[in-house]
């Protein structure tokens, strides 16, 4: 029917960046298997997808109370030992009954949740982005599961959780669960180069089979909130939900990029301070910036669609110009001054 | 960085303060947030001039969030929704200010179990993450609330944090304070019981000074000589007692003059109060302002 995620982003808590092998430990934390690791074009670590069982209230515009139950499927990722990402989604199919099963039926199918009556796959995909617990910043949040990662996997029981009633579906609350559980390492020092918020970003893709041709559109909430909706071609694969981290990486880089800039541009004049308010940008951030490198191909015309509008590459080639501009001119004007010019 | 603010006695002045230094640190172009833990009167909101929840929040609070309710608590951007004109725009150069609102009729904590004081971790955790400082209002006296928090920062060894401990300058107050230190299921008794180490967590207390009258100050200009006289005597047996305590001047991070704006109102002395419509002193701006600053400034907080 459909297929909704949500990947929070955020910056590696560790003074340098972390190196591959610290990645795979980091990663590793979560499941105990084998922790993917790629280096090219960048170092790029993904932990073994882990299993959360609901049995939980959809979203719907319509506010219609609709029940699912599955398992909701989640990883954990670094890029550049720098950004880490906690990403879950869900694919949302038609229940063959209309009665909870034996939990070993909903084990059997990892990543799918299955939906007990009827529903309408656009009640639940506006509800899933439209409705957002922190649209408004002091919007009271929604978000009434506690899904908790660090305790035994109630996916792995055989009974599965029980039903949450009201709870509605919350895919935030798990992705951010484990960005937390890898933030709080003793492998790393905490002592991050700068203070960002995380980013989220909240997806929902649908195959073109079933809602016309291929489209993306993305848009921003608030500083923190981001919603994507998107129709591919063919089958839903896993290809799709690393399209949409991989957007959410590119986002959190230019809104953070973007973080930078003004604290260091705004208010004061340009000079020595906000040069070095600058630094951390190019130390940490600037080589991160690597567009559709995972993407699959017949996923990146979308991604090419984007570039377009809004032009994430426009964006952040032009912060950059500025950041190196900037910091130019304050050398110059540093060699001016002692009479080395 | 997490600020905890707390005093032994109930109205020293503790939200004032903190609110102001939250707000001053922003301004000096940080990211803050004030978080509102005084769980039996979450006021903040009144003095950051958000109506909305002057009293606490409805829904969305950090006690339904400590209670496991939610999984996030409410944020409000003070800059966005400020009351007060002069703060509802954010000035250029300045960080981010988020309040984090009480819950509405919420009351104290009865009780601290493992969940809860998980859940606090994981909030100072994230907030860490985002912002420069994190001011959290304790309340008043020995509570779970302090305990929890207690706990919660063994559990955050690489987190760094410190604490204000709030008190007038008064023989009771300064006796009070070192008592809620010191004293018998103090901060450093229990904090040792949960796994601080004495003697590093001592080194992260300091004491601030609220609602000070100073000898040259303009309230005392028309007190008869024998009264200024007798002021003057008893600051200095004051001054003793409080170094007798513990609570002299070395533990001292700064000192709040008393402002009769802040008598009769609790809210947010900003640079117009000072400089244009002049209703507060430049001497309490100026107070908030050093304190911002010496919060984060570590040669402030060498050892004693
Ligand atoms: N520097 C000051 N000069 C004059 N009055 C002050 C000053 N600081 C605080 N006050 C006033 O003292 C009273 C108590 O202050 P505040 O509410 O901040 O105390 P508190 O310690 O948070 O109290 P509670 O324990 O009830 O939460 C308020 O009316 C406040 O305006
Ligand atoms: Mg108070």
């Amino acid at each position: 029917m459909l297929v909704m995620g949500e990947v929070h982003t955020g910056l590696l808590q560790n003074s340098g960046e972390v190196a591959a092998s610290t990645c795979r430990r980091l990663l590793g934390l979560l499941a105990g298997q084998t922790v993917r690791v790629s280096r090219r074009p960048i170092v790029h670590a993904v932990s073994p997808d882990r299993l959360t069982g609901v049995d939980c209230r959809l979203p719907s515009a319509s506010q219609s109370r609709v029940r699912g139950v599955g398992t909701v499927l989640t990883r954990c990722s670094i890029t550049g030992g720098r950004v880490v990402q906690g990403s879950s989604y869900v694919r949302i199919v038609r229940a063959a009954v209309d009665r909870r099963l034996p939990w070993s039926h909903y084990l059997a199918r990892p990543g799918v949740m299955e939906v007990l009556g009827k529903a309408k796959p656009r009640d639940l995909s506006d509800g899933f982005t439209d409705d957002l617990p922190g649209d408004r910043l002091s919007g009271a949040s929604a978000g009434r599961t506690r899904p908790d990662p660090a305790r035994p996997d109630p996916a792995r029981g055989d009974r599965g959780p029980g039903w949450s009633g009201s709870a509605p579906l919350d895919l935030g609350a798990i992705s951010g669960r484990f960005v937390d559980l890898v933030q709080s390492s003793p492998l790393l020092d905490r002592r991050a180069p700068f203070k960002i918020p995380r980013t989220r970003l909240r997806w929902v893709a649908e195959s073109a089979s079933e809602s016309g041709a291929p489209a993306i559109r993305f848009t921003l909430h608030n500083d923190q909130l981001r919603t994507l909706r998107l129709v591919h071609d063919g089958e839903f694969t896993p290809a799709v939900a690393e399209l949409c981290e991989d957007l959410a990486l590119h986002d959190w880089l230019l809104t953070t990029l973007l973080v930078i800039v003004e604290r260091a541009l705004t208010g004061g004049a340009p000079g020595p301070e906000a040069v070095a308010k600058l630094t951390p940008a190019v130390d940490h951030l600037l080589h991160l910036w690597m567009p559709a490198a995972r993407v699959d191909e017949t996923l990146t015309p979308l991604w090419e669609s984007l570039e377009r509008y809004p032009g994430f590459t426009r964006q952040w080639q032009s912060l950059v110009d500025r950041i190196r501009d900037q910091i130019s001119v304050n050398m110059l004007t540093l060699l001016i001054r002692k009479g080395g010019w | 960085m997490l600020v905890f603010a707390i005093s032994d006695k109930g109205g020293t002045g503790r939200s004032v303060t903190s609110t102001n230094i939250a707000y001053r640190h922003a301004l000096q172009g940080n990211d803050a947030c004030y978080l509102d833990f005084d769980f039996g009167s979450p006021t903040a909101g009144a003095i950051f001039s958000v109506s909305s929840v002057a009293r606490g929040t409805r829904a969305g609070g950090l006690h339904e969030y400590l209670r496991g309710e939610l999984t996030e608590p409410q944020r409000i951007d003070v800059w966005a929704e400020s009351d007060r004109e002069g703060l509802r725009v954010k000035p250029p150069g300045a960080g981010r200010l988020v309040l984090l609102p009480g819950s509405e009729g919420g009351g104290e904590l009865s009780t601290v179990d493992d969940e809860m004081a998980n859940r606090c971790v994981q909030l100072f955790s994230r907030l860490e993450e985002e912002f420069d400082l994190c001011v959290v209002d304790v309340s008043a006296g020995r509570s779970f609330t302090a305990e929890m928090i207690l706990q919660a920062t063994v559990r955050l060894p690489a987190v760094p944090f410190r604490w204000l401990v709030y008190h007038r300058w008064t023989r009771q107050h300064i006796i009070a304070a070192d008592g809620l230190v010191n004293g018998a299921d103090g901060l450093l008794d229990v904090g040792a019981r949960f796994g601080h180490d004495p003697e590093v967590l001592r080194e992260r207390i300091r004491f601030v000074r609220t609602a000070v009258l100073e000898s040259e100050a303009a309230e005392l200009v028309g007190l008869r000589d024998e009264q200024r006289a007798w002021l003057s005597a008893y600051d200095g047996e004051l001054r003793e007692l409080a170094g007798r305590h513990g609570v002299g001047r070395t533990a001292m991070l700064g000192k709040v003059p008393l402002d009769p704006i802040l008598q009769w109102r609790e809210q947010l002395i900003s640079d117009e109060d000072v400089l244009a419509t002049k209703i507060a002193n430049a001497e309490t701006a100026a107070a908030f302002e050093d304190l911002a600053k010496k919060i984060m400034d570590d040669s402030a907080w060498e050892g004693l």
